[in-house]
């Protein structure tokens, strides 16, 4: 009787629980970004002229996107095994970089989040726009 | 003229102006104040949950009670983040106010101002400031004295690339 308990109990408890959706794999290629000035506008926000401020924000603790070329911003959750996702120094290190990386994308209530699970190339700082918006937000 | 005065003061802590969000003119923006449940958004998509959320590691995420995930993106210090802001109530419901984000290629929230409760003063989204001058002392510009972003931007330059420098002033 306390078997048939206990496989009932288990078998309740597995059906029950909710199914976690496979989250859809992806390849996005794209620059990494500070996402609050990149995606409010507030200031000239991408490449070379944005550098500090983006590394700025990172260390800040405002969340970091890849920004693709079709300006879909996908917000990382993840690096491989490294999970900590707020003021980690590791993301501080790549801002402005062009990236490309697979992940597993999850998209819910209007945003893109990304857990990558490869960096497939790291370009470096290849955005150039120094020239014409100088050093954001503050100028030279 | 007593009265009058009484009226004014009444004027002033009544009008819900007095403590709604402040606009920033954002594309998208709208001026919000609502309940919600502070979450570790990683562990809310994937179930990979460290204890307290993170603590401090993790980007949080503000649950509504009609069940919306949004990301919490900034706080009211410049380039600060509101991790630090909503760390102390994982897993729980609180007040927020700020600025809900909807732009077609994402949706995120600027935590202003945040309670506990309806009976509590609304307190401004500072913490990140207050942590970092508890570690570092007290500055006005966090961000050009902290030791870690100077290093990044020591080692790649202001601009990301070795070698290529802004022209001296």
């Amino acid at each position: 009787m306390l078997k048939f308990l206990l496989t009932a109990s288990l078998f309740g408890a597995l059906i029950s629980a909710p199914a976690q959706a496979q989250a859809p794999r992806v390849q996005v290629k794209g620059e990494l970004v500070d996402t609050w000035c990149s995606v409010t506008g507030i200031m000239f926000a991408t490449g070379t002229a944005h550098h500090m401020c983006a590394v700025w924000c990172a260390v800040g603790g405002i969340p970091v996107s890849i920004k693709d070329q079709q300006g879909n911003y996908y917000m990382v959750l993840r690096i491989a095994e490294d999970d900590e996702n707020a003021s980690n120094p590791r993301y501080a290190k790549i801002m402005s970089h062009e990236v490309t990386v697979d992940g597993e994308l999850i998209e819910r209530d209007g945003t893109k989040y990304l857990f990558v699970t490869q960096v497939r190339d790291d370009q470096g700082v290849v955005n150039l726009t120094h020239d014409e918006n100088g050093i954001q937000p503050f100028g030279n | 003229m007593r009265k009058t005065i009484l009226a004014v003061c009444f004027a002033f802590t009544a009008s819900p102006q007095a403590q709604a969000a402040e606009a920033w003119g954002i594309e998208g923006e709208k001026l919000v104040e609502f309940s919600a449940r502070v979450v570790d958004i990683a562990c809310t998509l994937k179930n990979d949950c460290p204890p307290d959320c993170g603590g401090g590691k993790r980007l949080l995420g503000l649950m509504t009670e009609d069940g919306k995930l949004r990301a919490a993106v900034k706080a009211s210090v410049d380039f600060g983040g509101a991790v630090r802001d909503l760390l102390p109530y994982c897993g729980k419901t609180i007040q927020v106010d700020g600025l809900l984000i909807e732009n077609p290629a994402i949706t995120m929230v600027m935590v202003q101002r945040m309670r506990e409760n309806a009976s509590q003063e609304r307190r401004k989204t500072l913490t990140f400031q207050a942590d970092w001058d508890a570690r570092n002392g007290k500055s006005d510009e966090w961000y050009r004295n902290d030791p870690l972003a100077n290093k990044v931007i020591a080692d790649d330059g202001v601009y990301g690339i070795k070698g290529i420098e802004p022209p001296k002033q």
